[in-house]
């Protein structure tokens, strides 16, 4: 039996800022970090702008000229100086809204937070990378491969005392050929779990833990797509430039606003730009798939101009958890986030701050609160989580966190029309009780749904997704009888349209998850099927997506 | 008690304690090859553009290592030994993150641009020194090896190792067993699978397939990450051969293939392709292949002396074309009238096209008149059961145009019992000398043996070409038999030609093409500091000439000494499968892996090869990828593809199969190419000239119908 001091679950942002804390404030100190990733960065994507400063705090701990390094200047190498916040009416008219951040900023208003002037936009898939090396230098175990299936917890003692990995060599119908091996249990003094968006060994132990979220967890997903483009194109667009828009393709002019997100385009590297579609997984058309959304939102006029006749390089999806500080799991005795000697942090956590539209930077600190607290805790361990949790306070995480608390909650409620201008009053209303995202479905339509389908085979093979195909099958269907008799009559296997790998298909009769290899490990599935009737589990270790500048 | 514990001891004695050195290398992800990862002047690749992986037979090797090990009692050490930059320690964790024990890493400059001599020598070598000083000694060990590389594809350098150390070698094996205190290993034979051991340890054994590669382990990953590889340089094992220097090859040009001629034209009506299968059968399909004419001249027998029409590479052609042009217009008649003014007027007229110290090379080029080789030009024969093999005439036919270029005469040699008969069908293919050994013990085919008698008579009468057929068989013994005599040997090739390379004072020298990296790019290569230009040929590739039972051939008897202490392997059972196949049908229809059970493959391919031979009128063989084989849906004596049987059929349907190279390779030469598959994806699309996407069980019943109901069209080709 393997035995390591401190476990992290999840090489990201997140876990890696604690590996690197703990090292550079106990150099001796035995420090695993496993990830169900093949390569560093594999499974890590997002927008990003990202607001650097805490890059100082973490990195200047283990290297004073951190900044000076060839990753360094390349991870760094986009500012924001354009900061384009788009209306769009109709797929034509496009409106630059971003005076009125400025104009909020003036009056102090919350609001101000969207704005990135000043940040940087950066691939998450390549910070991650980097701060693997950086951690492997500074003596931490960054092991790729391993999937965690669940954590073994001590109810009486309330600790946990390790983590189960995935089992590896079984064949599809579960037996074991000669070379199986089981999944083999990994203790730990103390336990991290940074395993991003609705991770699966955290959601286990919030259940084992007795952990309580005052509000629902709520999600979105974004899709996005890495387009290679002409010279003059990218010229245009400029190296410096962050775009989000509101409006169409997601808000409809006549029934009003219907779905939460949007578009964005950043800057990758010399002539690629990356076009990607946020929306909220309480849409309500049943017919709805974000990836429609996302070919509208490249189809308009605005955006087309940057990227026709581009060639689409890279591809990805991944959820966003955005409910916010009342979506938070904590011990409902100390308000701890995680207990005893459990921890979560990032995204798996929820640190997103939704007026800022970010939460890497939260990710980051998160993990620099975690490796101080437990350098501070080498006495008792059980108290990690507590100090933790005070150290969060400390940080302006939770500071962050508490501004822009009720925002999700108000648009989720009253529509993104109200519902992001009434938060200027954010903290006044009171806070809704909104239900799980997969309620939210109906039988509408998508408006603007487009004549072709999108190509979801070319997706997942420019997100560069594979599985060994001889294993169980990662996604369970609970009760085929609720696909049959319930969801395909109402909504007409919605699952089939929204996964944007395309694992689901109708086989005979009956919808199956066919085609698990082509998962991208976003999970919407499991958040978005109407009746609840979806499991995603952890496939071996080294599958899934191969992102690279995502 | 007493009892049990006796029975403990007897166990133990029982048990082997063999060791296991695995050969692991480090190549390019060719799964991934982009257009721009080749430098096409230099010929070489740009690394950098290609992730590196692990050959993935390699892992195979791994897993059957920890095989032997396990069921002969676990007590052996596993050793992962590797040859490569310094990044090559990677796949050397990757080994030790499973189950072996130790690492080397071969690194050194000077072990860079080795050809498979200068690869088997130095890692020949490292072995010695592992069985020395990790090993204690011992004798008792396994060298495991996959059977090839991705990006090589020669299967050379696993021979060649057991050739410098004089062992046995087992190739292509699918699995072993342990069985009364000794190994034995499943291996494939064309048409079927033999059972083996090995007469003595060492031995090198080569992995073509094994299904069950090992999963690191948590524990062992963390260890592996720390374990401090041994790492030798070249000065460490003190080897004769390595680097560019110690290769007996070399490397002229690289280039890209030429674009597919297959049609690659996707269909989606069953109708439709049942309509085209019956247009175009046996119509001759318009391709261009690369013809090599004969047209060759040697240098002495040209009537302009500044004729280099012959030149190896295109750029050194054209080089010379120019020049040519240029003495003419000087009128510059013969070689002593170029002085240094006339030189100095041909570099102010030639501008950018070359220099002086090219125009040197070039002017001292026109002094070789003689061709660089002698001798004559041999085929290595391949019979079985007192049959020959069809890739021996293919090679026979190559043979006569090469011999004709060269001014010599075409020698078979073939080895076997009571084989005298076979001769004449050889000197009706165009052979004029055939040099038999007859020996009781050649009866069945031991590397061992066959090696030496086939090198004794090579070295005997010196020939200056040696061609082998890259089958099963070919592909093992060629390589002992290169090594053994010091020759340089070009594996796989699809074109042999007589070219010059004047720069280099060659003429008349053998240039041997072959494709590389998985088929994406093509390589020409030369034979260098070797007495005897050898290589092996596609079977397939070249054409065999109509037989001529008039010709005139002599029959040479020689005597080579075989003993019992020659043979290597004990065979201890050879399966060919049941029933006969025939290859040569003008119609072959093969399963593959997609269709999920043997009940499938046998009801779907027998329904579309009935109703294809009942609408062509023609005999139709079933066939099936090596994955459908492993996965017992077909005999092997079925198994087409390049660890199979080559085949070149005018129609080939391809059900269910992916198209992995090795199989598009064993089918390249069929005149059509149909696929049928549910995946999108799959590669054979881009190497067929008709495809239709969707399920077997879907389409296979409606092409059926619809070849039946056309039978009132007639049949294009037959009407011509």
């Amino acid at each position: 039996m393997s035995k390591t001091s401190v476990l992290i679950v999840g090489a990201g942002p997140a876990g890696l800022a604690a590996a690197i804390t703990l090292k550079a404030e106990q150099p001796d100190a035995e420090v695993c970090v496993i990830d169900k990733a093949a390569e560093p960065g594999n499974h890590n994507l997002s927008g990003a702008t990202f607001q650097a400063e805490c890059l100082s705090t973490l990195l200047g701990a283990v290297d004073r000229n951190w900044e000076k390094s060839e990753q360094a200047k390349d991870v760094l190498a986009h500012k924001v100086t354009k900061d384009n916040v788009m209306f769009l009416a109709g797929d034509k008219f496009a409106f630059n809204i971003a005076f009125s951040l400025k104009l909020a900023k003036r009056l102090r208003i919350n609001f101000a937070q969207m704005s990135h002037q000043g940040n940087y936009i950066v691939s998450v898939s390549k910070l991650t990378k980097w701060l693997t090396q950086i951690a492997k230098k500074a003596g931490v175990e960054v092991i790729h491969g391993f999937a965690a299936e669940d954590i073994i917890y001590d109810t009486t003692k309330n600790i946990a005392t390790g983590i189960k990995l995935v089992d590896q060599g079984l064949d599809k119908q579960g037996g074991k050929p000669p070379n199986y091996v089981a999944g083999e249990i990994v203790n730990a003094d103390v336990i991290i779990l940074a395993e991003g968006c609705d991770g699966l060994v955290t959601e286990k132990f919030i259940q084992k833990a007795g952990l309580v979220r005052k509000a629902n967890q709520l999600y979105s997903i974004g899709v996005k797509e890495i387009i290679k483009v002409s010279d003059e194109q990218f010229k245009k667009f400029t190296a410096e430039r962050v775009v989000h828009a509101m409006g169409y393709p997601l808000w409809t002019p006549v029934l009003g606003p219907a779905m939460f997100g949007g578009g964005v385009m950043h800057p990758v590297s010399q002539n690629h730009i990356d076009v990607g579609m946020i929306v909220g997984l309480d849409w309500k058309g049943c017919d709805f798939s974000p990836q429609d959304a996302l070919t509208n939102f490249k189809n308009h006029k605005f955006v087309k101009k940057f990227i026709d006749g581009g060639t689409v390089v890279e591809a990805g999806a991944k959820m966003i958890p955005e409910g916010g500080f009342y979506a938070l799991p904590r011990n409902p005795q100390t308000f701890a986030i995680g207990k005893s000697n459990v921890l979560i942090l990032g995204d798996a956590a929820g640190f997103v701050n939704m007026l800022k539209m970010k939460g890497l930077h939260n990710a980051i600190k998160s993990g620099i609160a975690a490796g101080q607290a437990i350098a501070r805790c080498t006495n008792n361990l059980n108290a990690v989580s507590s100090k933790y949790t005070e150290l969060l306070n400390m940080s302006g995480v939770m500071e962050e966190m508490k501004q822009s608390s009720r925002f999700r909650q108000n648009v989720a409620k009253l529509g993104p029309l109200f519902g992001i201008p009434l938060s200027v009053f954010g903290q006044k209303f009171p806070l809704f009780n909104v239900e799980k995202d997969y309620f939210a479905l109906t039988r509408r339509k998508y408006k603007y749904k487009p004549a072709k389908s999108y190509d979801k085979n070319t997706f997942t093979a420019l997100a560069e997704t594979a599985h060994r195909e001889e294993q169980p099958s990662h996604l369970t269907i609970i009760n085929r009888n609720i696909c049959a008799q319930k969801c395909t009559p109402k909504f007409n296997s919605p699952c089939i349209t929204f996964c944007p790998a395309g694992v689901y298909e109708t086989i005979g009769e009956q919808v199956k998850p066919a085609n698990p290899s082509n998962c991208l490990h976003c999970k919407t599935c499991q958040r978005k099927c109407p009746f609840d009737n979806i499991c995603w589990t952890a496939p071996e270790g080294g599958g899934g997506p191969r992102y690279k500048n995502m | 008690m007493a009892h049990a514990s006796a029975g403990f001891a007897e166990r133990i004695t029982d048990l082997k304690m063999s060791d296991y050195i695995v050969l692991i290398k480090q190549v390019p992800d060719i799964t991934q090859i982009t257009d721009n990862a080749f430098n096409l002047e230099t010929g070489t690749l740009i690394r950098s553009r290609l992730e590196s992986v692990i050959n993935e037979l390699d892992t195979h090797a791994l897993a059957v290592a920890n095989r032997m090990n396990q069921l002969s009692g676990g007590a052996g050490k596993i050793i992962a030994l590797s040859m490569g930059p310094p990044m090559a320690e990677e796949v050397l964790r990757y080994c030790l993150a499973r189950c072996a024990d130790s690492a080397v890493l071969l690194t050194d400059h000077s072990l860079g641009g080795a050809d498979t001599c200068a690869t088997a020598n130095p890692l020949a070598f490292a072995i010695r020194k592992i069985a020395k000083e990790i090993l204690s000694g011992s004798n008792d060990y396994y060298i495991v090896s996959g059977m090839q590389s991705v990006d090589g594809d020669t299967a050379q350098v696993p021979a060649q190792i057991a050739e410098e150390l004089n062992v046995p070698c087992v190739a292509y094996i699918t699995d072993a067993e342990y069985k009364n205190g000794r190994f034995e290993f499943v291996k494939i034979i064309s048409g079927g699978n033999q059972i083996v051991s090995v007469k003595s340890a060492p031995a090198v054994i080569t992995v073509a397939k094994y299904e069950y590669p090992l999963f690191a382990t948590f524990a062992k990953h963390r260890q592996a990450e720390k374990f401090k590889l041994i790492q030798w340089g070249a000065n460490d094992i003190n080897a004769t051969h390595i680097g560019i220097n110690g290769s007996r090859t070399r490397v002229i040009s690289v280039f890209p293939p030429g674009k597919t001629t297959r049609k690659c034209r996707h269909i989606a009506d069953a109708e439709e392709l049942a309509k085209e299968i019956i247009e175009n059968f046996g119509k001759s399909q318009q391709r261009d292949e690369k013809s090599s004419d004969g047209s060759y001249i040697l240098p002495a027998a040209r009537t302009n002396p500044f004729d280099r029409n012959f030149e190896g590479t295109k750029k050194e052609s054209e080089d010379y074309k120019i020049l040519a042009g240029i003495l003419e217009k000087l009128g510059v008649k013969k070689l002593s009238e170029i002085t240094e003014e006339i030189k100095e007027q041909i570099l102010s007229s030639a501008g950018e096209h070359f220099h002086k110290n090219a125009l040197e090379d070039m002017i001292n080029g026109f002094k070789v008149k003689d061709p660089s080789y002698q001798g004559a030009v041999w085929v290595v024969a391949e019979n079985d059961e007192e049959k020959i093999h069809p890739s021996t005439f293919e090679l026979v036919g190559k043979a006569r145009s090469l011999a004709d270029s060269l001014e010599t005469r075409v020698g078979v040699v073939i080895a076997g019992k009571n084989i005298h008969p076979l001769c004449k069908e050889l000197i009706a293919a165009g052979t004029d000398d055939v040099y038999v050994v007859e020996d009781s013990l050649l009866e069945v085919f031991d590397p061992a043996t066959y090696k030496k008698a086939i090198s004794e008579v090579i070295a005997k009468h010196q020939p200056q070409i040696v061609l082998y057929a890259a089958t099963p068989r070919g592909r093992i013994l060629a390589p002992m038999v290169a090594y053994r005599l010091g020759c340089g040997l070009t594996a796989d090739c699809t074109g042999l030609d007589i070219k010059d390379s004047s720069r280099k004072q060659q003429a008349a020298i053998l240039m041997q093409t072959r494709p590389a990296l998985g088929g994406n790019v093509m390589a020409t290569i030369s034979t260098k500091d070797s007495q005897c230009q050898m290589a092996t040929a596609r079977p397939g590739v070249m054409k065999r000439l109509p037989p001529d039972t008039t010709r005139k051939g002599r029959i040479i008897k020689e005597q080579v000494q075989i003993s019992q202490s020659d043979l290597s392997l004990d065979i201890i059972k050879t399966e060919k499968g049941t029933g006969k196949v025939n290859f040569s049908a003008e119609v072959v229809v093969s399963g593959g892996k997609g269709m999920q059970s043997r009940d499938n493959y046998e009801m779907l391919v027998s329904h579309l090869a009935e109703a294809l031979s009942q609408r062509l009128n023609t005999f139709v063989e079933k066939g099936a990828s090596r994955a459908a084989v492993e996965q017992g849906f077909a005999e092997r004596i079925h198994q087409v593809g390049q660890t199979g049987t080559s085949i070149g059929p005018k129609l080939y349907i391809a059900l269910g199969i992916s198209g992995a190279i090795q199989h598009m390779i064993g089918v390249a030469n069929s005149d059509i190419i149909v696929a049928i598959n549910s995946d999108p994806n799959a590669p054979i699309f881009k190497h067929c000239d008709y495809y239709m996407t969707g399920t077997v069980e879907e389409i296979v019943p409606r092409l059926a119908e619809s070849l039946a109901k056309s039978a009132n069209q007639p049949l294009q080709a037959l009407q011509v």
